[in-house]
């Protein structure tokens, strides 16, 4: 009887230890083949995707020059910057804090340096001069982006309309356009030819064929004749248009059945609580409420106070991402310096952005 | 006094601070792969606190959104307001350093994917029922915070006096996003714990969530300096071994094992306050002096 038992109990043992040594050598060999074994992942990761790109980065200022009369080319050189397509813009902030947003005018290729132009404007909120003033050879700038809210659609053909500094965004799509073989056309105003940027480099792009460009000096033609361009320009023609509000006004207005506009503001909204923006109401699709947001409030302020107090956010400034929000209609003016540009189509963190409109609709 | 009275936590006042998120940045172009020089096992140990944060702290954040409307004590929401804006940041700082380490030659993606399921799928909402089962794994989660909080604390504190990084040369840039999230951390050592005592507070369910949280923490670190040893380019026979966490504490550019086994009984005291260990003036003036820091609070003021 003991022997049985004993021998049955031997017998659990050798089993178990057996067992346990295959065991422990099959798992230390997947463990060493693979030391990520075996836990499950999430298919498409979050981490280490999400911002990279439009972080901030520092930028050493390695080139200034008078690109025209009141006209300052900066170039600003980093280690592997990202890469950019025409119509891109950065954000500089500047030594006071203040972020200005420029076009990038360089070359896509470039991955060392980004160049930027900017114009001195006298009456403006100070944000040029500072770039005038403050940013010399080996001074180091906070930059952030680059983004594009102004990217170059595939088209068969394109007419570019630029005014002044609005050169900026364009003059890379004219590069990439000529480089493509896609024909274009660019008409280019300004005050006079000693203040437009760039017009010696447009000049030899437009090669033999002078008709391909037409310069405007204010001072010696008088001011450009956008309806004369857009009535040139082949149908199902690809318009984009960069300069003074009254230039991009007049484009709209005249643009004719057929053509796509694009068009960029030079002088965008400026990041930040501080900037002034008119009421407007919301509306909360899901709890079936509308708000009205005075000017003074922002968005997240107002919804609190009238309905819902329980809202998450914190930094208040646009950076933290805990007010970020669904929108389902509306056009945004977008304040945050969080957001990519993916995330901008329907998304916005409340407490900073504003809207364009007078209406905006939330998922709330 | 009664002898239930004595038996719980006792914050210690005079260690509360009001809490605001900085708007940090950090430029990686000038970090080599193994910041504390010659110390790969030192660089990658530290380092798996990059694969962890991103999507952990996102985590903390996204529990605590759905907590904020059963919180019924104004400064405490307010700590937990500040709580959520500093942690998002210290989320995205880390992130920041993953594609880094990618272009270095090391890829993180296939941990932090794991990680990420970890956090998103494992430790998610889940579908429950509303009632009474969702309200219990919010309190679970908030209970885990609480203890992991503890570690991050104790972290923090630890990184604030750990000299031997400064004597060992490592990277400026590093130790600052390390000091930085640090001295956060010990600012707001209460905010998780303080939360946890408020909804619930209960003994067994701080001991039960310390459990799975440590455990954890011990299981994903491990794994974590397995993965950076074993994937490292510049190293031919990269191993994670023990003797190498001992001989860096011992030259204190890693905690000490002693250290690490004093949080447990610290955390599982019934009378446990986080403010009783670390120092806010400390985390203060490390904030005060940081570039990071400063540089954040200098764009905070010149945009306002």
């Amino acid at each position: 009887m003991t022997t049985v038992l004993r021998s049955r109990r031997l017998r659990a043992a050798v089993v178990a230890t057996g067992a346990a040594v295959l065991v422990t050598r099959a798992l230390r060999r997947r463990v060493k083949d693979s030391p990520l074994w075996p836990m499950p992942a999430l298919e498409q990761p979050i981490s280490g995707t999400g911002r990279t790109g439009t972080g901030r980065r520092e930028l050493l200022v390695v080139e200034r020059a008078e690109e025209a009369e009141g006209v300052v080319r900066l170039r600003l050189k980093g280690e592997s910057l990202p890469g950019w397509e025409p119509g891109a813009h950065i954000d500089l902030v500047l030594p006071s804090g203040a972020v200005r947003q420029y076009s990038l005018c360089g070359d896509p290729a470039d991955t060392g340096t980004y160049t930027v132009a900017t114009r001195l404007v006298e009456d403006g909120r100070g944000g040029s001069r500072e770039v005038h003033e403050q940013l010399q050879e080996g001074t180091v700038v906070t930059v952030r982006g680059p983004r594009n809210r102004f990217r170059l659609a595939e088209s068969h053909a394109y007419l570019f309309i630029a005014g002044g500094i609005g050169i900026t965004p364009i003059l890379p799509m004219l590069r990439q356009a000529e480089r493509e073989g896609v024909p274009w056309r660019l008409l280019y105003g300004g005050r006079s030819r000693a203040s437009m940027p760039f017009l010696a480099e447009i000049e030899k792009l437009a090669g033999a064929d002078g008709d391909r460009v037409t310069i405007v000096a204010e001072d010696e033609d008088g001011r450009p004749d956008p309806a004369a361009a857009l009535a040139d320009a082949p149908p199902h023609s690809a318009v984009y248009c960069c300069g003074p509000q009254p230039l991009m006004d007049a484009v709209a207005g005249l643009l004719p059945d057929g053509l796509e506009l694009h068009t960029e503001a030079f002088a965008p909204v400026a990041a930040g609580a501080g900037a002034a923006g008119g009421a407007f109401e919301v509306e909360l699709r899901r709890t079936g409420r509308t708000v009205t947001v005075a000017e003074d409030r922002s968005i997240l302020r107002a919804l609190r106070e009238q309905a819902l107090p329980d809202l998450p956010y914190s930094c208040e400034q646009g950076f933290c991402g805990t007010c970020r929000q669904h929108v389902v209609e509306g056009d945004i003016d977008h304040r945050d310096e969080l957001l990519t540009d993916a995330e901008r189509d329907e998304q916005m963190l409340i407490c900073v952005s504003r809207c364009h409109g007078e209406r905006l609709v939330l998922d709330l | 006094m009664s002898n239930k009275a004595s038996l719980r936590p006792a914050p210690v006042a005079s260690e509360h601070t009001p809490l605001k998120a900085r708007n940090v940045a950090f430029d990686w172009s000038g970090t080599p792969l193994h910041w504390v020089p010659g110390d790969p096992a030192t660089t990658h140990t530290i380092n798996v606190l990059h694969l962890l944060l991103p999507a952990g702290e996102r985590w903390f954040v996204h529990v605590y959104k759905q907590v904020l409307p059963s919180i019924r004590d104004e400064r405490l929401r307010a700590d937990v307001i500040g709580f959520i804006g500093q942690e998002a940041m210290h989320s995205q700082a880390h992130d920041d350093v993953l594609p880094h380490l990618k272009e270095q030659g090391l890829d993180p993606t296939p941990y932090t994917a794991q990680v990420d399921w970890l956090f998103e799928k494992l430790l998610g909402d889940r579908t429950l029922p509303p009632g009474r089962a969702r309200h219990w794994w919010l309190l679970e989660r908030v209970a885990l915070i609480a203890a992991i909080e503890h570690y991050t604390a104790f972290l923090g504190d630890w990184v604030l006096n750990a000299e031997a990084l400064d004597a060992k040369g490592a990277d400026p840039t590093m130790l600052d996003l390390l000091r930085w999230h640090g001295a956060e951390e010990v600012e707001h050592r209460s905010v998780a714990f303080d939360l946890f005592v408020h909804l619930d507070g209960g003994y067994r369910r701080r001991t039960r969530t310390w459990a799975t949280a440590f455990a954890a923490l011990v299981f994903l670190w491990q794994r974590g300096v397995r993965f950076f040893m074993a994937n490292d380019p510049t190293l031919l026979e990269g191993k994670a071994s023990f003797k190498e966490f001992f001989r860096a504490g011992r030259q204190g550019v890693l905690p000490t094992t002693g250290a690490v086994a004093r949080t447990i009984p610290q955390y599982l005291h019934r009378t446990y306050h986080p403010s009783q260990y670390g120092s806010t003036a400390q985390a203060a003036a490390y904030l005060a002096a940081s570039p990071a820091a400063t540089a954040a609070d200098a764009r905070t003021r010149g945009i306002a």
